[in-house]
């Protein structure tokens, strides 16, 4: 079987938008998602040729819960050729947005996998987030999705959020080793250009304390039975994201709706955002397109491949473009061999590291 | 332009310390005797490298002329020979005033005479030159002028009522000079019917027309497009254009005896025609050259290589231009295991090399590293053969090593009682040797010679904080002597690095090497890998620090709609490093680093 499998389709409302949150959102005009859904359909049938069976499906915003089950379901009925028996399809899920019920009919309309954004348990970090979910709907909805008969339930968790103290990080481990999901994505809080964290000034964690509580992280999930599989995610054997792991092994994707991106055979092309243009184009959005050469795709492999932690495969990535190196990072304990692999001081380090091996120029 | 006769041309110079007001009594001269308009007049016209504007000081000596109708109703023609006022370009002022028959000796009546005051008048007076000496700026409150007018009237051995007492500011005074140019500065002498011979005192390269030469006609006369002869080089070329700086370059097809002027070349290669040699024409030549200058010899020297490597040809197309412009400037190529392929440079002092990598930075656009400055050290080897080394890479072995010798400068220092404590406990510092004291007006001139080494590092800087800005400083070479000199190495991540060596003195050895790891550990970031920061002499450590491995270096996240932003920030990541960072040996070095060893304050030598 031949064709892109993994799709991705963006579903950009959102009820506010949060303090760090810098991706293309609609807040409010919820009556326009049937429009909008309407717009994503169409242009999922402009590229229906690209398809094969998908293996993955993501559904991302904004807040996709927000498009009730219905929608969900008429989304993943329109995909053609259509999903694998075993596909993965995961939708991320804001806790305010949901209750047991809802959560069931996600289940019901074909999502398998569900991917809770909680980012913290200790509420003045949701309020410094401003985030809509209080700690106890965070934590009800990750109980009431453990109970919808997903096959896996993932939560995504900030550290280095300001005011986070280590005693604020060890009670939010604390409460993922009690809920213990599945899979756990554990990301720095970055502060982007455009958010609201940037405009009141917020600084970046001192460099030391940021390192202490990544490394407390991975620590502790390790300890727990996670696998480190990604430089922020974890998850028990078996169930790694496949449709992050596609990205990561720089499969070919379509990306469908405001803002999404697209590899497909050597082509990258991101849909204009903005909602109303997009519904208008019913389709046919506007694209930037970026051609991307065998040299950069390589690059670009190697940034993706040193963030996993499965061995280096040479044979798939090609030539880095300074082999000699890897004696260097020997030396320093940053990679083993057999299989070739980033240590996992050397995981801590992957930037570094990626420098060293690939020119980015 | 129109010519005059010979007897009414006078060439003469400006003597004075740096800020003493001679480019803005230069600049009035022009502005009375109508030269430069008003509208064109900008401060310091003459000072026409925006380094020289910025700076406010002179680096290339200029001419200009000026016509100037004085009491006696007759117009005079004067010629005006910039010159440099700070001790590396001493030897541009010497260049000077070989073209000149006199010298204002400009001094600030409020600062009074100055190191660089004396040293230029005894050079000025050697050339046998007419001195009138100028009180400037005799509007300031601090103004003293009959207390500084007595002392240069000693200086020159003349009256001092005949001191002239200005301001260049306000112009006042300004007249009463062009009058005594006019009055005691001799007209050139030369013999107009013998066969031409021109000194070049200067040259420029200029990227439409090639070479200038700014020369002074001793004898004879250049009319027209005439083939020339070099006499000591043998080049022959014809002027393309004649002409005079007003200070435009103003063709006038012809310079005759005694005039100063430009000629056009068309040469593509300053270093065909040197500074000092005289030109004659081909099809009457002049038997005899004239006396050229002593050759200049470059005093420190230092290592410059590109940050980034691919602009090693970039570099050396931008020194071969520059050289153009600046004879006194030597470089060789030279490769360093660190720091890659890059040259060797010789300059006047640290001044001139300040300026030189200021050049190359702003006019090129170049990203440079310049490793520490060295003077010339003469090696004795065990084999008994004598070897000039400039850097400590070119250090014998210490067991080949006889006996090292390096050359030590006689330093004149004028400053107020008060400070003499202050300037002796510096020199001690320094390893000087007192010479001698002498009191001049209400200052001491205090005399050591000291390790030249000593002096190019960062003497003056510190000499200026420990006298709060008054003491003025002019030294000379004064020969080798034998010191106990060692070289200290710098070892990164156990690594050599050869651009972090230096030369230094077995006492202080110590305490530079401590010093400078320190600085080292500051300025080097953290990389993937603990790095060790060592200093060592002849294998031995004496110092070391240690930067810490980074703890966490990744990107936050990266999924499909951000590969390509990832992508880009590596990009800038790299680029970012690429203009900041040296890779040497397997670290890291930012470009700061190699600053390090240039400072040393106080704690590099008091605390031994």
């Amino acid at each position: 079987m031949t064709g892109v499998r993994h799709l991705y389709a963006h579903l950009p409302f959102c009820s506010s938008r949060c303090g760090y949150c810098a991706f293309v959102v609609e807040t409010g005009g919820l009556d326009r998602r049937d429009a909008y859904l309407d717009a994503v359909i169409a242009e999922l049938d402009a590229q229906e040729q690209k398809l094969g069976e998908l293996d993955t499906v993501y559904l991302g915003g904004g807040t996709p819960s927000l498009m009730r089950a219905r929608r969900i379901g008429r989304l993943l009925e329109s995909i053609h050729p259509g999903l694998a028996a075993d596909a993965e399809v995961s939708m991320e899920i804001n806790p305010e947005t949901v209750d047991h019920a809802a959560l069931r009919a996600f289940r019901a309309a074909g999502v398998t996998r569900a991917s809770i954004g909680v980012q913290s348990f200790q509420p003045h970090l949701l309020a410094a987030l401003d985030r809509g979910a209080s700690a106890e709907q965070a934590r009800a909805a990750v109980e009431c999705a453990q109970d919808a008969g997903f096959e896996s339930v993932s939560i995504d968790l900030l550290f280095g959020v300001p005011g986070q103290t280590p005693a604020d990080l060890e009670a939010d481990i604390a409460v993922v080793r009690e809920l213990s999901p599945e899979h756990v994505s554990w990301y720095e809080l970055e502060i982007k250009p455009g958010t609201a964290l940037e405009r009141i000034g917020t600084l970046p964690p001192d460099e030391d304390a940021s390192a202490e509580a990544y490394r407390r992280v991975v620590d502790v999930l390790e300890d727990a039975g996670y696998r480190w599989y990604e430089t922020a995610n974890f998850a028990r054997p078996g169930f790694e994201c496949r449709h992050s792991l596609g990205y990561w092994h720089a499969h070919d994707y379509l990306g469908i709706g405001v803002g999404a991106v697209s590899t497909v055979e050597g082509r990258r092309w991101r849909n204009a955002s903005g909602v109303d243009a997009y519904v208008a184009a019913a389709g046919q959005p506007s694209q930037t397109n970026e051609d991307l050469d065998e040299d950069l795709r390589r690059r670009e492999r190697w940034m993706l491949a040193l963030r996993l932690e499965e061995p280096i495969d040479i044979a798939r990535l090609g030539e880095p473009d300074h082999p000699e190196n890897f004696d260097l990072l020997r030396t320093h304990g940053l990679l083993d061999d057999e299989p070739l692999a980033l240590s996992r001081e050397g995981r801590f380090v992957q930037n570094s590291v990626l420098h060293r091996l690939m020119e980015y120029a | 332009m129109n010519s005059v006769n010979q007897e009414h041309i006078r060439n003469f110079c400006i003597i004075a310390h740096i800020d003493h007001g001679k480019s803005t009594l230069a600049d009035r001269i022009l502005q009375l005797t109508n030269t430069v308009d008003e509208r064109e007049m900008r401060e310091q016209v003459l000072d026409s490298m925006d380094l020289e504007r910025e700076r406010g000081i002179t680096i290339k000596a200029q001419a200009v002329r000026v016509l100037y109708t004085a009491y006696d109703g007759q117009q005079y023609q004067l010629n005006l020979i910039d010159t440099p006022g700070h001790v590396d370009f001493s030897y541009e002022v010497s260049r000077s005033l070989a073209a000149c028959e006199g010298a204002l000796l400009v001094v600030d009546a409020s600062q009074g005479i100055e190191a660089q005051t004396l040293a230029n008048t005894y050079l000025a007076l050697e050339a046998d030159l007419e001195l009138i000496p100028v009180l400037n700026k005799i509007d300031l409150p601090a103004a003293e002028p009959e207390l500084h007018a007595r002392a240069i009237a000693e200086l020159v051995g003349e009256d001092p009522a005949s001191v002239l007492k200005i301001s260049a500011k306000t112009g006042v005074g300004i007249e009463e000079v062009l009058e005594s140019i006019v009055t005691f500065v001799p007209p050139p002498t030369g013999d107009a019917e013998a066969p031409t011979r021109a000194l070049i005192f200067d040259s420029v390269y200029d990227q439409y027309r090639g070479v200038v030469v700014f020369v002074r006609v001793v004898d004879g006369a250049l009319d027209g497009k005439v083939n020339l002869r070099a006499m000591q080089t043998g080049l022959t070329f014809d002027a393309e254009e004649l002409g005079v700086m007003t200070p435009e370059m103003v063709p006038t097809g012809s310079l005759k005896t005694g005039e100063s002027g430009y000629i056009v070349t068309g040469l593509k290669d300053l270093g065909e025609l040197r500074v000092g040699d005289t030109l004659t024409l081909s099809s009457n030549q002049a038997e005899e050259a004239l006396p050229g200058y002593r050759e200049v010899k470059p005093m420190v020297f230092c290592g410059l290589f590109p940050v980034d490597g691919d602009d090693y040809p970039a570099l050396r197309d931008a020194l071969e231009k520059l050289s153009l412009n600046d004879a006194s400037l030597v470089w060789e190529p030279e490769t360093s295991q660190a720091l890659g392929f890059g040259f060797r440079c010789g300059f006047l002092g640290l001044l001139h090399m300040d300026i030189v990598r200021e050049r190359l930075e702003r006019e090129y656009d170049l990203d440079l590293l310049a490793t520490t400055p060295n003077v010339q050290y003469q090696v004795t080897t065990t084999r008994g053969d004598m070897k000039p080394v400039t850097s400590p890479g070119d250090l014998p072995a210490p067991t080949e090593i006889e006996f090292i010798e390096e050359p030590y400068v006689r330093c004149t220092i004028l400053v107020p009682k008060d400070y003499v404590g202050a300037v002796m406990g510096l020199c001690q510092d320094r390893r000087g040797v007192y010479v001698g004291m002498e009191a001049i007006e209400q200052r001491q001139q205090i005399s050591y010679d000291l390790p030249l080494a000593e002096v190019v590092l960062d003497f003056f800087d510190q000499l200026k904080s420990r006298t709060r800005g008054y003491a003025s400083l002019d030294y000379e070479l004064a020969g080798f002597r034998e010191s106990p000199l060692v070289k200290l190495d710098v070892l990164l991540a156990g690594e050599p690095v050869d651009a972090l060596s230096m030369i230094v003195h077995r006492e202080l050895a110590y305490a530079r090497g401590k010093h400078l790891v320190e600085r080292l550990r500051e300025t080097i970031p953290r990389q993937m890998f603990e790095v060790p920061i060592q200093a060592a002499i002849g294998g031995k450590i004496i110092a070391r620090e240690t930067v810490k491995a980074k703890r966490k270096d990744v990107l936050a996240k990266c999924y499909g709609g951000d590969v390509s932003r990832k992508r880009k920030l590596l990009e800038r990541q790299k680029e970012g490093k690429k203009k900041r960072m040296k890779h040497v040996g397997s670290v890291e070095v930012p470009q700061e680093a190699f600053l390090a060893v240039l400072e040393f304050g106080d704690d590099g030598n008091s605390d031994k």
